[in-house]
This record gives structure tokens, C-alpha cells and sequence, in this order.
């Protein structure tokens, strides 16, 4: 399998990816507004916000060094990097045995650099911030690890190109079981990585509550553009992961494979607005419960695990 | 080749009687250590070009009782060699500096310099000797020197108590290697590792007394949970050269014997490597987990080792199995990620200590309570440490990745391999390597963040102030190496090549077993890439829109001082609750009481349970020891009748025996 991809409909796949990935933010907005009875802004908003950001000048704090003025790229790249590792078509853009470590650690990468931009500030909220995030991160890794790992271990195949394409046989019963526990754990990875409710709240501001919206209190200007983009990156990231995962027909198969690729894009993007809607945040004493929660799903996969 | 070696031993050799005859301590302390430097330069070269163009060569020198004493180079022996002049190396340099500020103060460097000089000679010597008694003999020269060493600052109370710790730890460690060694000659007849190979009497009962003792013995002196205790305590105390030394290489002295016995024992029952691996999966989560929860820079970076020493040993248990289930694959991938990450975990740990150095000169506490903005005071020492960081937390593009990635690879591959249960506790495994990653980095942005980020929290800022130039060389070397290894990992595993097959006993090439290796360094040259673009064009788009410097947003409130920080115990108290059964957390305060309260305090301190149970234990030791005290009366006529009851007793068993 060569390491760079040399077919032009996964790069053009990825420039739609790239490109559409504040749109899924935006549905999500919409349909959240839906729900509970208003119009809400256009799907197009999140553009328009960060066209705003984008023109403003950047404000950074008197005791901020060269970390905060890093961060924000390195934070894009990691998510965007690792998004190369998704078989968005025939295979991944880059693929090679293990590249599903290097997603993990990439993601890790960026979360470092985003917490310490947080205390780099020297404000209180922002350390506040930064302390949850490294708190609930620390869930994030072993539930990547429980569903993904154990699909590479029971798939003898350690690239998301290599289990995703034609990985799993779907005319086993208990691989259904599996992908669909998997899903479901990567549902709750998900909120939590994205900062969504009802782990984080994307909307408060100015609560002693917020965890992601803390930590870039303090950033203005492109610094903030960028982290609201990856903040809508990463979100589509976990979207399309799990769209690849339950996915029998393959993306680029026959077409039904992309109908399929789209409906769970909407049903992810669906199922988080009514989320979203009926729940209010968890107090954060609940969250690590939450996520031992989905970490113990991820548990039960095992168990099926022993099974196949 | 040999030859730059040997020269090297004279000049340190040298350097261990200097201070007999330089009386000036300043000039002094510049002459040893640029004089070891110098040696450790020619031995580097020695190993090096031993490990790139590899043979095995022996010499053989002749010692009263030990017989032939092997002096063996090889793969395994050179790697190892190589790690501890480097991390010396880098040491001596760093010294120089750091001990111009003591002397300044008063202190006397003459026998500290000579015990640090024996500290690196004994260190390469147990890598190379291959023979028991020799061997032996270095180890406990390498204990006795670390051990005075360590006592550097011994008007302190807490120096002499850690020094204890060590005293008491690594002689423990030394009376299991004297029963593994001893029972290895009673059966073979000889000292030499090469005749404790080639014999092939053993039978089961002998393996299982050689291989507990030694494991055990070697797993002291590693750090292994839990068997750890001693670590936090002698490494805090230490003077920051010699924690260093003693924290990324002194340790690994356990991780070269235990290697060692891999390769001159036969295969015993794989229990051993599943016994192995769920003490390395323990050592490697509640030493993270116990890090995160101190507050001095020098003990978190020590719980840190133990830490490491888990994730060497995962590696090491997954080579044992590959070896049960005569399996090289998993020989070659186990011992590639334990042998990388003793490397990779030396050069970092080094760069760490030395970082804490520098930042504990200027503080002059390893609290990190009272610190914060010290990027701005040592800019060179923050950026190096914060490779340093990166690298230990096992991220990407940095040498720690490399070798976590080997470790998870080979988890892997041993599901692939084995069956029944072995799957499924590789994949915890992998999990909870995943695990302590996230732990490891919520520790090391907190360390990273309240240390060197934000405001200081003493209320009194640090003056800027260059660092010494002698730490600026061992900083920049460290941190490119962590860079060098982590960008392009075939480097390291090509330094382990030789070691990787002897211990595999194959001519196949591993290298090609690692071979994702070799595709990072093409994905982290296309990531760097990314990011130096997506940084320029970030620059040049805010060179356009502007950019302005404001305080911090208060969110309304106007009057913020460095005491809204957050602290480093509120940065971890929660994740340090969430191990409350396992973690001690012992907290001191009043209630508040009153409507207008006058100054309150707060203290929180982590006990480390196994610590205090090791407490326990001495302590009924001592008890049952105390009623024999009275045997040492003091008078001087007492202690001549027990001797000569000695020898009286002496001459009647010789007597019964002929």
C-alpha cells in the first residue's frame, strides 16, 4: 500500500471535507433551533462568523509568549492532519500500519498545546479551563482505544484505510454488534472531545462551567478563527469516522454507499441536536462518570470481543 | 578502536584523583569535569563506531578468584555503553555550571567530584563486564559512589533520609543479584555470562530461584512498582547532575541486567512475561498517576522514571513471550521498543532534570507553587524543556513517540500471534498505555504551564538572566537529539540493531519488522511542513489585519493579581481524586468560622501508600532488631569477646568438618 495517495477524487474529497466542515456545525445549529421552535440563523452562519474573525486584529495578553501565538496552528494541524488518515476514498490520503496511533497522538498533540495556551494567559478562568480539559481528555484516549483498537485487533489490520476498506465482513452477526457498540462509544467520545453538551456547553461564555470556551477566552482575532474552524473540524473528523464505520456498501462503492455515508452524517449531526435539546449539562462532578460510562461500553465490546 | 576507549578510562581514571591535588575548588571542579567530558567524547566515539560498523570483540583479563574475566562488546553491551556515556556526557557539562553556584556558597566539591567520577566509570563497567563476581564489584561501586553522590548536600535532613532510601534499596537489590549469581556458578562452575549461556543443565527449579532473584534485584534498582520507593526520595535529594544521572541512567543499569539475564537464560514459562507485563502496566499508570499529584519538580520528574521503566518493561515482557512461543518477530518488536525507549527516555529525562536545574537555581525550591513566568527569565532552558515535555509524553514528532509506537506495535502484533486470552490483554494493555498517555499529558502541561507560563506565583519576578553557558550545550545537544530520534526513529533503531539480533538469535533483519518506522519520518516531514506554512501564513495574514498587546481579559474584573492563577494542586486535584483509593491525599485546614476570617491556610500533600508501607515494614523489622540491641554495649571489651568467640567458633567448625 503506498504511503501518499495518488488518487485525485480523495484529494478532491478532502478539499470538500475541509471546506465543509463548518457546514456541519451550522445544520447542527439549525436543526438545534428547530427543535425548540425557532427559525435560527442559516446553516451558512458559521462562515460568516469566522469571515468576521478573520478581519479583526488580535489581541494578546501582556504575559503571553511564543505558546499562544503557536497553539492555534498547531491545534488546526493536528486535527487536520489527522483527518488525512480517513479513507475518505478509495483509501486515505496518507496511509501506512499504525497510522490510527498516530491519529491519537496527533489529536493528544494539539489538546497539549491548547491547555498550555490556556494557562499561558495567566487568567484564572482560563486555568480553570484548562484543568477540566486535561481532566476529561484523559477518558478521550482509552475510548479511542477500546473501540478502534479492538476493531484493529480483530481485523489483523492496523490502518483506518485497510479496516474501513473492506476491513470488517458485515455477514458476521457479532461484527454488526461490534461496529454498532463501537458507534455508540464513539457517539460519547464525540461530546466530549467536541466540547458538546452534556459534557461542555458550546454556547455559554461566561460560566464558570465551560471547559473548551474558557480555555479561549483570552484568544481574538485569525488565533480565535482558527480554533472555532478546528473546533467544526474535529466535530466532522468523529462524524466521519463513525459514517466510515457503519458503512457496508463502502463510501465509494455503489452509490447507495454514499447515501448511507450521508445519512449517518445527518443522523450523527441529527442525533446530537436532540441531545442537545432535551439535556441540559451535566454537572462536572458527573461528567468523569459519564465518560467511564462510555468507556465501560467500550467494555462490552470486549466482551463480544471474546466472542469472535 | 579500543585504544579511544582505554584512554578514556586512564583520563577518567585521572579525573577521580584530581581533586587529591588541586586545591582551588573553582578551577577545580572546571578541570574534572571538562576532563571527563573529554574522555566521555573519545569513549562516544569508541561506542559509536562500534555500533555502526558492528563485531563482536572480547578481551580477557586474567583476576585472582574470578578466573578469566570477559570484557565482552557486545550489541547489547555497546547500546548500553552508548546511553551512559552520553547521558554522562551531557552531565559532566552540565555540572560545571551548576556547581559553580555551591561553590560559591561554600561548598566543599573535592570527594563529591571524585564519587561522580567513579559513578560514571562503575556505570560503563557494569555494561561491559561479563563476568558475575566482576560484574558484581562495579555494581556495587556504581551503589557507593551514586550513594555519596547523592549525599552531596548533607546538612539537609531530607538529602541524608533520601540518600538512605537509596543506601537501603540498592544493597537489598545487590543480596538478590549475589543468591542469582552465586546459584549460576554453583551450577555452572564458572563466573562468565558467556558459560552461564552455553550451559544447558539448567533444570526448572534453579531458573525459577535464578530468574525471581535477579528479576527482583534488577527490578529494584529499575524502579519497578513496587519497589519504587526509593526513587522520589533519592532523586529529590540529589544535586540535579546527579538526579539526572541517576534518573535516566542509573535505573537503566536494572533494565540492562534484566535484558541480560534474557539472553544468557533459557526460555522459562511464559508466566513470567504475563507476570512481568501486569507489573509493568501498574508501574507505568500509578507512577504517572502518583506524578501528577506532587508539587516539587523533582519528584513528579522521578515518578515520571517509574513511569518509563513500566513502558521499557511492557516492551521487555512482550520480547519474554515472543521468546516462550519461540516467536522473533515479537523478540525483535519487544526488545526494539524496550531498547528505544531506554535511550529515547534517557535523553529526555536528562533534558528535563537539567531544565529543573536551572529553574531550581533561580527559585531555589522545587515547589512549584511558588513559580510561574519562567519562560520569560531562561527563554533557552523553557523551549528545551518544553521539547522535553512533548518527547516524554510519547507525542508526535518527538523521540518518545517513536518508541511508545514500537511498545503498541508490538502489542499488536503479539494479538496477532497468540491466542485464547493473549488478545484481549494486549488490548487493555494498549488501552492503558493510551491511559497513562492522557495522564501523562494532563501532568506535563501542568508542570510545563505553572512552571514556566502565566505569572509568578511567589509574588516576586524572577530577574531575566542568561543561562550558564555550560548548560546551554547539553540543553540545545538533548533537545536536538530528542528532535533527531523522533523525526528519523530508524537512527535509534539502527544503534539497536546488533543488540536486537543477538537477543532475537537471528540474522534476519529487524529493522524490516519495525518498518513503519521508517515511513514516519516522511509523514512528520509532511506535518512539520504543514505547520511551518499554516504558522507563516498565520503571521503574514496578522501582519495585515494587526495585532495588539493588552492585559489578560479579566471578564469585567478589573484588579487581577498572580494569585488568581490557578495552582498546581487545582490543575490536578480532581484527576488526583478520581485515584483516590490508590492515592493518599492527606489535607490540613480550618473551617472557616468567623464572618470577617483573618488568614487561613490550606495544605494538601499525596501520600504514596506503597511507600509507607515499605515504612511499615522497616519499622517492624527495626522493632524485632531492637531487641537484640543490646548486644552493642559500646565498651570496647565486649566487641574483642565477640571476636574472639568468633574465631573460636570458626576453628571448632573447621575442626567438626575435617
Amino acid at each position: 500500500m503506498e504511503l501518499i495517495s495518488s488518487d485525485p477524487f480523495s484529494w478532491l474529497a478532502y478539499a470538500l471535507f475541509f471546506a465543509g466542515a463548518p457546514l456541519l456545525t451550522g445544520f447542527v445549529n439549525k436543526l438545534k433551533a428547530r427543535f425548540s421552535g425557532r427559525f435560527g440563523p442559516t446553516v451558512f452562519q458559521p462562515y460568516y462568523e469566522l469571515f468576521r474573525l478573520a478581519r479583526k486584529e488580535t489581541i494578546y495578553s501582556v504575559h503571553a509568549g511564543f505558546i499562544s501565538r503557536l497553539a492555534p496552528v498547531i491545534v488546526l494541524c493536528t486535527a487536520a492532519f489527522a483527518a488525512l488518515f480517513l479513507p475518505l476514498g478509495k483509501t486515505a490520503a496518507i496511509t501506512f500500519p499504525g497510522d490510527l496511533i498516530l491519529f491519537a497522538y496527533l489529536l493528544a498533540l494539539g489538546r497539549f498545546f491548547q491547555i498550555l495556551a490556556a494557562l499561558d494567559t495567566a487568567g484564572g478562568f482560563e486555568g480553570m479551563g484548562a484543568s477540566r480539559e486535561a481532566r476529561f481528555a484523559v477518558f478521550a484516549e482509552p475510548i479511542f482505544f477500546f473501540t478502534i483498537g479492538s476493531l484493529a485487533i480483530v481485523t489483523r489490520s492496523y490502518s483506518f484505510t485497510s479496516i474501513l476498506v473492506g476491513g470488517i465482513s458485515w455477514s458476521d452477526p457479532s461484527f454488526v454488534v461490534f461496529v454498532s457498540v463501537g458507534l455508540l462509544s464513539l457517539f460519547f467520545l464525540m461530546m466530549s472531545e467536541c466540547s458538546r453538551m452534556p459534557v461542555d456547553d458550546p454556547n455559554t461564555h461566561l460560566e464558570l462551567t465551560m471547559i473548551h470556551e474558557a480555555m479561549i477566552l483570552d484568544a481574538s482575532g485569525v488565533d480565535l478563527m482558527l480554533y472555532q474552524y478546528t473546533a467544526s473540524l474535529k466535530f466532522l473528523l468523529y462524524c466521519v469516522l463513525a459514517a466510515l464505520l457503519l458503512n457496508p456498501f463502502g463510501v465509494f462503492g455503489p452509490a447507495i454507499g454514499l447515501v448511507v455515508f450521508a445519512m449517518t452524517l445527518g443522523g450523527m449531526a441529527a442525533g446530537l441536536a436532540l441531545v442537545e435539546t432535551l439535556m441540559a449539562r451535566f454537572r462536572l462532578v458527573l461528567v468523569p462518570q459519564f465518560l467511564l460510562f462510555a468507556t465501560a461500553i467500550g467494555l462490552l465490546n470486549v466482551l463480544i470481543f471474546i466472542r469472535l | 578502536m579500543i585504544w579511544f576507549f582505554v584512554i578514556s578510562l586512564l583520563l577518567e581514571a585521572l579525573s577521580f584523583v584530581m581533586p587529591a591535588f588541586v586545591r582551588e575548588s573553582r578551577r577545580l571542579n572546571v578541570a574534572v569535569n571538562l576532563l571527563n567530558a573529554t574522555a566521555l567524547l573519545l569513549g562516544l566515539t569508541f561506542s559509536l563506531s562500534g555500533l555502526l560498523v558492528y563485531q563482536y570483540v572480547e578481551y580477557q583479563i586474567e583476576l585472582p578468584a574470578a578466573g578469566p574475566v570477559v570484557i565482552g562488546f557486545d550489541g547489547l553491551s555497546l547500546f548500553f555503553l552508548f546511553t551512559f556515556q552520553l547521558l554522562s556526557f551531557a552531565a559532566s557539562l552540565y555540572a560545571i555550571g551548576y556547581l559553580r553556584d555551591y561553590i560559591e556558597r561554600g561548598f566543599s566539591v573535592r570527594a563529591h567530584l571524585s564519587f561522580f567520577t567513579l559513578l560514571i566509570v562503575a556505570m560503563q563497567l557494569v555494561a561491559i563486564l561479563h563476568n558475575a563476581l566482576a560484574f558484581l564489584i562495579a555494581w556495587e561501586a556504581m551503589a557507593v559512589a551514586a550513594y555519596f553522590s547523592i549525599v552531596f548536600d548533607q546538612d539537609r535532613e531530607d538529602v541524608r533520609r533520601g540518600g538512605f532510601w537509596y543506601f537501603v534499596a540498592t544493597h537489598a537489590s545487590a543480596l538478590l543479584l549475589f543468591v542469582c549469581f552465586l546459584t549460576l556458578h554453583e551450577k555452572t562452575g564458572s563466573w562468565n555470562f558467556n558459560d552461564f549461556a552455553s550451559y544447558t543443565g539448567y533444570d526448572t527449579q534453579t531458573l525459577a530461584i535464578v530468574l525471581l532473584t535477579g528479576m527482583i534485584g534488577f527490578g529494584i534498582k529499575a524502579g519497578f512498582m513496587p519497589f519504587h520507593a526509593w526513587l522520589p526520595n533519592a532523586h529529590s535529594a540529589a544535586p540535579t547532575h546527579v538526579s539526572a544521572l541517576l534518573s535516566a541512567i542509573n535505573i537503566k543499569a536494572g533494565i540492562y541486567g534484566m535484558a541480560r539475564l534474557m539472553m544468557i537464560l533459557p526460555a522459562l514459562s511464559a508466566a513470567y512475561g504475563w507476570g512481568l507485563l501486569a507489573v509493568s502496566l501498574v508501574s507505568a499508570v500509578l507512577g504517572v498517576w502518583y506524578a501528577l499529584a506532587q508539587h516539587d519538580i523533582k519528584r513528579l520528574l522521578a515518578y515520571h522514571s517509574v513511569e518509563n521503566i513500566g513502558i521499557i518493561g511492557l516492551g521487555l515482557s512482550v520480547a519474554w513471550l515472543g521468546r516462550c512461543y519461540a516467536l522473533p518477530e515479537l523478540v525483535v518488536l519487544g526488545f526494539a521498543g524496550a531498547l528505544l525507549h531506554t535511550l529515547n527516555h534517557a535523553i529526555f529525562k536528562g533534558l528535563l532534570f537539567f531544565g529543573a536545574g536551572n529553574v531550581y537555581q533561580r527559585a531555589h525550591s522545587g515547589n512549584v507553587e511558588n513559580m510561574g513566568g519562567f519562560a520569560r527569565v531562561l527563554p533557552l532552558t523553557s523551549a528545551t524543556f518544553l521539547v522535553g515535555a512533548i518527547s516524554i509524553c510519547g507525542l508526535p514528532p518527538f523521540n518518545g513517540f517513536a518508541s511508545e509506537f514500537l511498545v503498541y506495535k508490538s502489542f499488536f502484533r503479539t494479538a496477532d500471534l497468540l491466542h485464547g486470552y493473549a488478545p484481549l490483554a494486549m488490548l487493555v494493555s494498549a488501552v492503558g498505555l493510551a491511559f497513562m498517555g492522557g495522564l501523562a499529558v494532563a501532568c506535563f502541561t501542568k508542570l510545563y504551564g505553572i512552571v514556566f507560563l502565566g505569572v509568578n506565583r511567589s509574588g516576586i519576578a524572577p530577574q531575566p538572566q542568561s543561562e550558564p553557558a555550560s548548560s546551554n550545550i547539553p540543553l540545545l545537544g538533548l533537545a536536538g537529539l530528542c528532535a533527531l530520534l523522533g523525526i528519523f526513529p530508524q537512527i535509534g533503531l539502527r544503534l539497536a540493531s546488533p543488540a536486537l539480533n543477538e537477543l532475537a538469535n537471528s540474522a534476519q533483519a529487524p529493522v524490516g519488522w519495525a518498518s513503519p518506522l521508517a515511513q514516519l519520518q516522511i509523514v512528520f516531514a509532511l506535518f512539520l511542513a504543514l505547520v511551518a506554512i499554516c504558522y507563516g501564513l498565520k503571521r503574514w495574514w496578522q501582519s495585515k489585519a494587526g495585532v495588539r498587546v493588552h492585559e489578560t481579559w479579566g471578564c469585567g474584573y478589573a484588579r487581577i493579581t498572580f494569585r488568581m492563577q490557578y495552582t498546581a494542586s487545582s490543575f490536578a486535584e480532581e484527576l488526583v481524586n478520581l485515584g483516590r483509593p490508590m492515592l493518599a491525599v492527606g489535607m490540613k485546614w480550618k473551617p472557616i468560622s468567623t464572618i470577617l476570617p483573618t488568614a487561613e491556610a490550606f495544605h494538601s500533600h499525596c501520600h504514596d501508600r506503597m511507600e509507607n508501607g515499605w515504612l511499615a515494614f522497616h519499622g517492624v523489622i527495626g522493632r524485632v532488631l531492637a531487641l537484640f540491641r543490646w548486644i552493642q554495649s559500646g565498651n570496647i571489651r565486649h566487641y574483642v569477646l565477640y571476636m574472639f568467640a568468633a574465631l573460636f567458633f570458626y576453628l571448632l567448625c573447621a575442626l567438626v568438618w575435617n
